[in-house]
C-alpha cells in the first residue's frame, strides 16, 4: 500500500505495514517521525514515515516528438524548394478531387508531388498517379490523422527531382489533423457545400489553424440548398486569417483562383 | 480519438521523470490545455485512464489546467481574452482577430510523486 496517497498500490521498499491510517493523517504535510507507532485494535503496529511528495515542475510539450519531426521536414521543403500544404477535411469534402484536377493543370505548370493519408487503401493514390506526379500513399491503420513523421516517410519514398509542390492529403477528420504539424508552409482547410454551413462555428481549432480555407462543390450548392453566403461568412468570422477561395472542382470554377493562390506561394528557384 | 497517444506522451514523460526521482508511486499529474489545443478534456481523462492501467500512475490523479485564448488585434495592438465561442472580436475596435497569441498548449506541467 503506497502510503501517500492510500492509493492501493504496492510500495516496493522493505518495511511492512501492519495497519492503514487514515488517508488524511497519512497525508499530513507535517514532518512525522521515522517511525511511529499506533495502536491498532490493541495490537502495537509499525507504521513506516510518509515520504515526503515530491513535485517536479515541467513544461514539455506533449506534441514535442512530432514537432520535432515537423520541424525536420519544414527544414527539407525549404532547402529543396518546396512550398508544401497540408490539405485537411471532414471525410468525403473532395480533397482527392481537387488535387487531380490541380495536377491535371496547375501540374503541368510547375512540377507536384502528393503525399496522401488515409485508414487503409491506396484508392487515393490510384486516383492521383500519372506519370508526371510522384505519389505515395500512407496507410494509417487507425490514426485519424497524419503525423510529421508518416510524412517524412512518404516524402522519402518519392523522387523530388524538379518538384515544386508538395501536396499533404491529410485523413479525412476536422479535428485530429488539428494538433498535428506536419512541416507545412500552408494549411488548407476544405468546406464543402455537401456539409453544415456552420461547420466553422463547430471546428474552431482547425479554421482557426487554416492559412487557406476553400468551399468546395460550389456546383451543387443550389440545388443542394446549401447557402453559400451563410457559410462564407461564418468562415470569415471564424478563420479571419485565412485566405477564402469557393472553388468546384467539377465545373472548374474557382480554379483559378487557387491556381493563383499557389503561384504566389511558389519558393523562389 | 488522438487523445490516447497524447496521453501515451505524457505518461512516458512521467514514467522518465518518476526513474530519475526514484519515485515508485505518482499521486498527481497536471497537464496545462488550451482551449484551442483541439483535444477534448473528457477523452483526455478517459485515455489517462486506460493508459495509466498497470503503470506508478495508475489512479493517480489528473488536473486539467485549461488554458484560455489570448487573442491579438493587429489594428489596437492590443491582447484579448479570446471568449468560450469560435468567433473574436476585438473589445476595442469591434475587428475580427485571427492571430492567437495562446490557447493552443499542450503541456505536461506538474507531476507529484513519491
Ligand atoms: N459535385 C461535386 N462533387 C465533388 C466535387 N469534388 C468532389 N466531389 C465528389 O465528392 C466525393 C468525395 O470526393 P473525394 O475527392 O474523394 O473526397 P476526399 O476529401 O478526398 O475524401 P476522403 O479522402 O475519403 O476524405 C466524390 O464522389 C467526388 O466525386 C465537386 O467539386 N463537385
Ligand atoms: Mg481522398
Ligand atoms: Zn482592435
Amino acid at each position: 500500500m503506497c502510503v501517500d496517497c492510500g492509493c492501493g498500490k504496492s510500495v516496493p521498499f522493505g518495511v511492512k505495514v501492519l495497519s492503514v491510517l487514515a488517508p488524511g493523517l497519512l497525508r499530513s504535510s507535517a514532518p512525522a517521525p521515522a517511525s511511529a507507532a499506533a495502536v491498532d485494535a490493541g495490537v502495537m503496529t509499525v507504521v513506516p514515515a510518509p515520504l515526503t511528495p515530491l513535485t517536479v515542475q515541467v513544461h514539455t510539450s506533449l506534441l514535442a516528438k512530432n514537432d520535432d519531426a515537423a520541424g525536420r521536414n519544414r527544414a527539407q521543403f525549404v532547402q529543396r524548394g518546396m512550398l508544401a500544404l497540408n490539405l485537411v477535411s471532414s471525410p468525403g469534402a473532395g480533397k482527392t478531387t481537387l488535387l487531380s484536377r490541380t495536377v491535371d493543370e496547375f501540374g503541368r505548370e510547375h512540377r507536384c508531388a502528393v503525399v496522401v493519408g488515409d485508414l487503409e487503401t491506396d484508392n487515393d493514390a490510384r486516383r492521383l498517379h500519372r506519370p508526371h506526379v510522384p505519389v505515395a500513399q500512407i496507410t494509417t491503420g487507425s490514426a485519424c490523422h497524419l503525423d510529421a513523421d508518416m510524412v517524412a516517410r512518404g516524402v522519402g519514398a518519392l523522387d523530388l527531382t524538379g518538384v515544386r509542390v508538395m501536396f499533404i492529403e491529410n485523413v479525412g477528420n476536422l479535428v485530429c489533423p488539428a494538433s498535428f504539424d506536419l512541416g507545412e508552409a500552408v494549411r488548407v482547410v476544405l468546406l464543402s457545400a455537401t456539409e453544415g454551413e456552420d461547420k466553422p462555428l463547430k471546428y474552431p481549432p482547425i479554421f482557426k489553424s487554416a492559412h487557406v480555407v476553400l468551399l468546395t462543390k460550389i456546383d451543387v450548392a443550389e440545388v443542394l440548398g446549401f447557402d453559400c453566403r451563410a457559410a462564407i461568412e461564418n468562415i470569415r468570422r471564424v478563420a479571419p486569417q485565412a485566405t477564402l477561395i469557393p472553388l468546384s472542382s467539377r465545373s472548374g470554377e474557382g480554379m483559378a483562383v487557387w491556381y493563383d493562390y499557389l503561384r504566389q506561394r511558389l519558393l523562389p528557384r | 480519438m488522438h487523445e490516447v497517444g497524447i496521453m501515451e506522451s505524457a505518461l512516458a514523460l512521467v514514467q522518465r521523470h518518476a526513474d530519475e526521482r526514484g519515485a515508485s508511486c505518482v499521486h498527481r499529474v497536471v497537464l496545462r490545455v488550451g482551449a484551442l489545443s483541439g483535444v477534448d478534456p473528457d477523452s483526455l481523462r478517459f485515455a489517462f485512464e486506460v493508459v495509466a492501467r498497470g503503470t506508478r500512475a495508475e489512479g493517480a490523479t489528473l488536473v486539467l489546467d485549461l488554458v484560455p485564448t489570448l487573442v491579438y488585434c493587429s489594428s489596437c495592438r492590443c491582447e484579448f481574452a479570446g471568449d468560450r465561442g469560435a468567433i473574436f472580436t476585438c473589445p476595442q475596435c469591434g475587428d475580427l482577430c485571427g492571430e492567437i497569441r495562446s490557447g493552443r498548449e499542450l503541456e505536461l506541467s506538474r507531476i507529484e510523486m513519491s
